[in-house]
């Protein structure tokens, strides 16, 4: 009888079960649906247990994938019932069915906190189990000191505590300030005494998180996570229901070994050695047993023990034994040990010395290459792309190229991709680098994408030793049978450029070539058929003495696509045709193409781009990105420029280099991207002058006006901006004859609001900065690009700081070569608030033209502050308790930038200013909280409200509190700048004496004349 | 982070749905299509890991677990150890079968929100919760008094399930 309750579920579900097909699931599932609407629109005959019912239904229904837009609030509605089964129900179905901003949640809050705190257990697990598992910012805001009290309850079961634990986790990931580390570090450690292994596990899950934000703050903590590992690894002191296939709680040795590499070192020589025993006695003690299961365990414990050594062991004591064990598994029989034998020496590559050490087992890789799961062949790929260097390249490239024929459709854009980086980064000659690339298009035509034979042809062309044999080879692959489209193209546009390098050898004549290339002209696409017009107009120039016949033969085709359909191809067909009866001059227009310009190669910027990070980085990989740090050269790169643009391949040439300086105009206008104004559209501008000057070059004047009026326009708009940019940023000398491309006052102005981009930049170079800000530290990293392809001498970099800053630049050479990057970073540590800026007095050589810059650094005040949002609860008593001046100052500002709500809630925000809306119950307010870090006032909360007047958008009242009155009058003077109309320029390295007399005198008479302004009157009062 | 559980039959079929971070419904049906097509083409002694960063993003990583007629799958990020999560498959598997006495698939199906119940006494907002069946028994046991208490069945008997399932 008891089974009455639910039979109507599993009818249901019986029902759908038994559907011959999809239509008729669709018609079982629309019908119940539509009953359970009926039911749910008169409630009054609906009993607890029909409604439990239904939402279950609609719990399943769900899960076939149908959308249920309705009956929420009846699943949430049972969240408030009774009984346990009822509330059960709406607890998860809740769980499963809303997102964590749904408008509903709101709703239950108070329910939900009420059997948080309330004294039955079993209403606590439901509660914190959809807390955890929906986890918005709204539960973190209000649940999370009960939930905390759960945790750190001596009187709560187990059960309780460790879902408490995990719930905090999740709330802490959504609002960080829940937990506020102070406190936390001593109850941590507590916490981690603990004797139960459940509550022990889920206290180690949330350790991870704290530790992975902030492993200083829980330094106190290293021993005990030690202690733990030997408790479980050595002295297996655990219940038996907590080991697993004979292995102590797998899960707890590995959080907790997880824990451990979110700590730079361990220090403590105790701590150490005893953490060493215990790795020590986890790599020699495992071995592959037959028990898949027990494997299994073992293995998860020795790969996390095996990342941790990576991480420790600095000296490499135990690295060779790591690496060896490693070579071990990638043979053995079991699949899910060779995967994570291979995933783990790729992961070891980024430790330094001990490429060599895997190098040894490249044979037994490559063989992984032909594994039967296809899970492994991409490890094999992964491992063999990272481990590639000069020494091995030519036999990991020719064995990925072998691969390549019976590689996996879904496997074979990215082998080629990572077989032609490789061919291009570690060539040992350049004739190999060609012939791995053409092999490539031959064999896999279909996966290489156009970067790559854009990129053989630059290499072709900037080198002419080269010419010649890429000719040849071109022109062998034409004798190929069924050739892939891709081949054609390199081909065409090989042998169109250099063809007549080989004209003594058999087949190469130029009517011969053209024979075999057109061969392919009916069966190509149109972009293919642009090339090859091209090729024949090239073809026609180096014929010499020209051959009539051949002649007639070129112009019937241009003649042929003078009508075509596509733009591209009659324009080509149009003008080569009327060039080619030139003469003579056809042989200016269609010289040569000239050297590209050193730029990344595209290749490496996708492989680079497809890196993406999560949001919970492992630790290995933070620290390899922090091995990054030191000052290093890097040459053939030059960020400045982005990737080619396709027409720079069209094969007309431009009089002059203008073609050149295009292309650096480009590159600037994409790195810059708002600021230039030279080129708005600079795709089709390249091809307008890539195409269309050419031909009209050869009239002579018109190309040259065109030209002219280009660099006219450029000039027009660029030197205005830098004389301003002058004025405003640079202090000293102005006698500079060399002057800045960029509007310097506005890359600074920008990266005071971003964390990285252009700060300078000039004809010859240019200078990047990245920076990252943590408190009171701020690491910035300085690029130095030199544009040329002649060094820059007398490199020299000063900081000027001011009072409150501490900076430490590193070395900057004296030397950029050219087309060189030097990375130079920057350590900045912040004493104290105050608005004034550092400046880097910079100046190098270039030829026999000194240029000398002082630039702003964008250290200022806002970087140092991070947006905190606080409840209401917190904010007034200490808005209360900062009573006046000179902690608390108001001034009625005037003259400010009209901006809507909105707007200034942007501009706070990006100032680092946190809003936090609904605060102040008048909406023309808007009240904000930022945490100011220095070393004087540590942590120091800043609190802000801005009184608007919406019928007078040009002035407001600002109120600022702060536990220090200089940060106090700091702030308001700093935010009054980013308000005010006029930009204030506080070039000053040093305080003035006038501003330090204010900072220490805040009621100047400007605040005292505020008070008694009408406008004060009008804002009304707090 | 474990980022979701999914249990589908070697046809498709999902029968245990739990997203940790939420998915709209069309977005959930994707995926789970998408899981399935990969899985359904690998053979069966192979490792038990696939790259999930093409369905789920960069970073992601899958372990599933093949028996039967189902396919029992964990996605997670790099924050998590593979094996362990392969270790956790087996721990809800075995608990599963302490719990209805010989999982089949029919179990599954009809006491699908008992499925929720126990994944929920092991996973908890995508972390570890407990890794002892013994545990998560007792839990379970505990609630489903609590239900029979209240005059409501919870789960249903083999016999019933084999009887809807012909």
């Amino acid at each position: 009888m008891a089974l009455l309750g639910m039979r109507g579920l599993s009818v249901f579900i019986s029902d759908v079960r038994n559907c011959q097909n999809k239509e008729q699931e669709r018609l079982r599932i629309d019908k119940e649906l539509g009953n359970i609407r009926t039911r749910f629109k008169n409630e009054k005959g609906l009993t607890p247990n029909e409604k439990k019912k239904y939402v279950w239904k609609m719990l399943y229904i769900y899960m076939l994938g149908y959308d249920v837009d309705f009956g929420h609030m009846e699943a949430l509605s049972l969240i408030s019932a009774p009984k346990y089964p009822e509330k059960q129900v709406g607890y998860i179905v809740t769980s499963c069915l809303l997102n964590e901003s749904h408008e509903f949640l709101r709703m239950v809050i108070n329910t939900v906190r009420n059997d948080i705190i309330g004294r039955n257990e079993t209403f606590q697990c439901l509660a914190l189990t959809m807390v955890g598992n929906i986890g918005g910012k709204e539960f973190a805001e209000s649940l999370a000191p009960d939930v905390q009290r759960l945790l750190i309850s001596s009187s709560c079961r187990p059960l309780v505590r460790k879902k408490a634990a995990l719930c905090l986790l999740r709330l802490y990931r959504k609002n960080p300030d829940v937990v506020n580390i102070d406190g936390w570090s001593d109850r941590m450690s507590q916490l981690l005494d603990e004797r139960d292994l459940g509550v022990l596990t889920s206290v180690m899950s949330l350790f991870v998180a704290l530790v992975s934000n902030n492993n200083e703050a829980y330094w106190n903590c290293l021993p005990k996570c030690a202690k733990i590992l030997e408790r479980l690894a050595r002295n297996q002191d655990i219940p038996q229901e907590y080991t697993y296939y004979g292995i102590p709680s797998p899960w707890l040795q590995v959080k907790t070994m997880k824990a451990l590499q979110y700590f730079p070192t361990v220090e403590d020589p105790n701590t150490r050695r005893a953490l060493f025993e215990v790795l020590q006695r986890i790599l020699m003690g495992t071995d592959v047993v037959k028990n898949v299961n027990k494997n299994n365990a073992s293995h998860a414990v020795l790969f996390e023990a095996l990342a941790l050594v990576m991480h420790l062991d600095a000296e490499k004591e135990m690295m060779s034994q790591c690496v060896a064990l490693l070579g071990k598994f990638i043979a053995v029989r079991e699949p899910n040990i060779r995967y994570l034998g291979l995933e783990n020496m790729t992961r070891m590559l980024l430790i330094t010395d001990v490429q060599d050490l895997i190098k040894r087992h490249q044979a037994q890789i490559v063989t992984s290459l032909k594994d039967p799961d296809i899970s492994i062949r991409r490890r094999a790929l992964d491992l063999l792309y990272g481990m590639c260097d000069v020494t091995n390249a030519k036999d990991i490239v020719e064995e990925l190229l072998q691969y390549l024929s019976t590689a996996d459709f879904v496997m074979r854009e990215e082998l080629a991709l990572k077989a032609a980086i490789l061919a291009e980064k570690f060539a040992p000659d350049l004739s190999w680098y060609v012939d791995v690339i053409l092999q490539l298009i031959d064999k896999a035509g279909d996966f290489v994408s156009d970067d790559i034979w854009y990129r053989v042809v630059q290499f072709v062309t900037n080198n002419e030793d080269l010419q010649p044999y890429a000719a040849a080879k071109a022109r062998e692959y034409l004798d190929k049978p069924a050739l892939h489209e891709t081949m054609v193209k390199v081909s065409a546009y090989i042998l169109g450029e250099y063809s007549h390098l080989l004209a003594r050898r058999p087949g190469c004549n130029p009517k011969e070539i053209f024979t075999i290339i057109n061969e392919k002209l009916p069966t190509v696409s149109k972009p293919t058929v642009a090339i090859l017009l091209s090729t024949y107009a090239k073809i026609l120039m180096h014929t010499e003495p020209s051959d009539p016949e051949l002649q007639e033969q070129i112009w019937a085709i241009f003649r042929k696509y003078e009508s075509y359909i596509d733009v591209e191809i009659q324009q080509r067909a149009v003008e080569y045709f009327v060039l080619s009866r030139k003469g003579a001059a056809l042989a200016d227009v269609l010289a040569e193409m000239p050297k590209f310009p050193e730029r990344q190669s595209a290749l490496l910027k996708k492989a680079e781009d497809a890196e993406v990070d999560t949001a919970e980085q492992s630790a290995i990989k933070l620290r390899s990105q922090q091995q990054t740090s030191n000052a290093l050269v890097v040459t053939d790169q030059q960020p400045v420029n982005g990737p080619l643009p396709i027409n720079q391949l069209g094969l007309v040439r431009i009089p002059s280099q203008k073609m050149e300086a295009s292309s650096h105009n480009q590159g600037l206008t994409k790195e810059n991207g708002a600021v230039s104004k030279v080129d708005p559209e600079p795709a089709p501008s390249a091809d307008f002058l890539g195409d269309l000057l050419g031909p009209l070059a050869i009239e002579g004047p018109p190309a040259a006006t065109v030209s002219a009026e280009q660099n006219m326009i450029s000039g027009l708009e660029a030197t205005p901006n830098a004389a301003d940019a002058l004025a405003l940023a640079t202090v000293g000398d102005q006698s500079n004859s060399v002057q800045p491309i960029v509007n310097i006052a506005e890359r600074f102005h920008a990266l005071c609001l971003k964390d990285s981009g252009v700060l300078y930049e000039d004809p010859y170079m240019q200078i990047g900065i990245k920076s990252e800000w943590r408190a009171h530290h701020g690491h910035l990293v300085l690029f130095l690009g030199n544009k040329n392809t002649s060094p820059l001498l007398s490199v020299r970099a000063v900081i000027l700081p001011p009072t409150h800053l501490k900076v430490e630049l590193s070395l900057v050479p004296e030397t950029i070569p050219p087309r060189a990057q030097v990375q130079c970073p920057l350590e900045v540590v912040n004493l104290r608030a105050s608005r004034d800026i550092a400046v880097l007095d910079f100046s190098y050589k270039f030829g026999t033209t000194v240029v000398s810059v002082k630039l702003r650094l964008p250290a200022v005040l806002n970087k140092f502050l991070q947006p905190k949002s606080v409840s209401a609860e917190e904010f007034f008593p200490q808005w209360k308790s900062l009573s006046g001046p000179p902690l608390k100052l108001q001034e009625v500002v005037r003259v400010v930038k009209p901006m809507s709500l909105p707007e200034m809630t942007n501009l706070f925000t990006s100032l680092h200013l946190g809003v936090i809306p609904g605060l102040d119950t008048n909406s023309n307010n808007l009240v904000s909280c930022t945490g100011f870090y220095s070393e004087s006032t540590r942590a120091m909360l800043c609190l802000i409200r801005v009184e608007t007047d919406p019928s007078d958008r040009t002035q407001l009242r600002i109120t600022i509190a702060s536990g220090d009155p200089t940060l106090t009058f700091e702030l308001k003077e700093f935010i009054k700048e980013h308000l005010i109309n006029i930009p204030t320029p506080t070039p000053a390295p040093a305080p003035s004496p006038a501003l330090a007399a204010a900072a220490l005198q805040p009621q100047s008479p400007i605040t005292r004349a505020g008070y008694t302004d009408p406008g004060v009157m009008l804002a009304g009062l707090l | 982070m474990i980022r979701a559980v999914i249990v589908m039959n070697t046809q498709g079929k999902p029968r245990l749905v739990k997203f940790y971070d939420f998915q709209p419904p069309e977005k959930q049906q994707e995926l789970i299509r998408s899981v399935y097509g990969v899985l359904s083409e690998r053979a069966d002694n192979v490792s038990n890991f696939v790259e999930a960063d093409a369905i789920f993003g960069p970073g992601t990583q899958l372990v599933y677990k093949h028996f039967a007629t189902l396919y029992f799958v964990f996605v997670f990020d790099s924050a998590e150890n593979e094996l362990a999560m392969l270790d956790l498959i087996q721990v809800f598997v075995e608990t599963l079968d302490r719990c209805f006495k010989n999982v089949c698939e029919l179990d599954i199906v009809f006491n699908f929100n008992k499925m929720h119940m126990l994944l929920d006494e092991i996973i908890f907002g995508g972390q570890v919760l407990e890794t002892s069946s013994e545990q998560v028994l007792k839990a379970v046991e505990e609630i489903s008094k609590l239900e029979k208490s209240s005059s409501a069945i919870s789960l249903v008997p083999k016999s019933v399930s084999a009887r809807f399932g012909r």
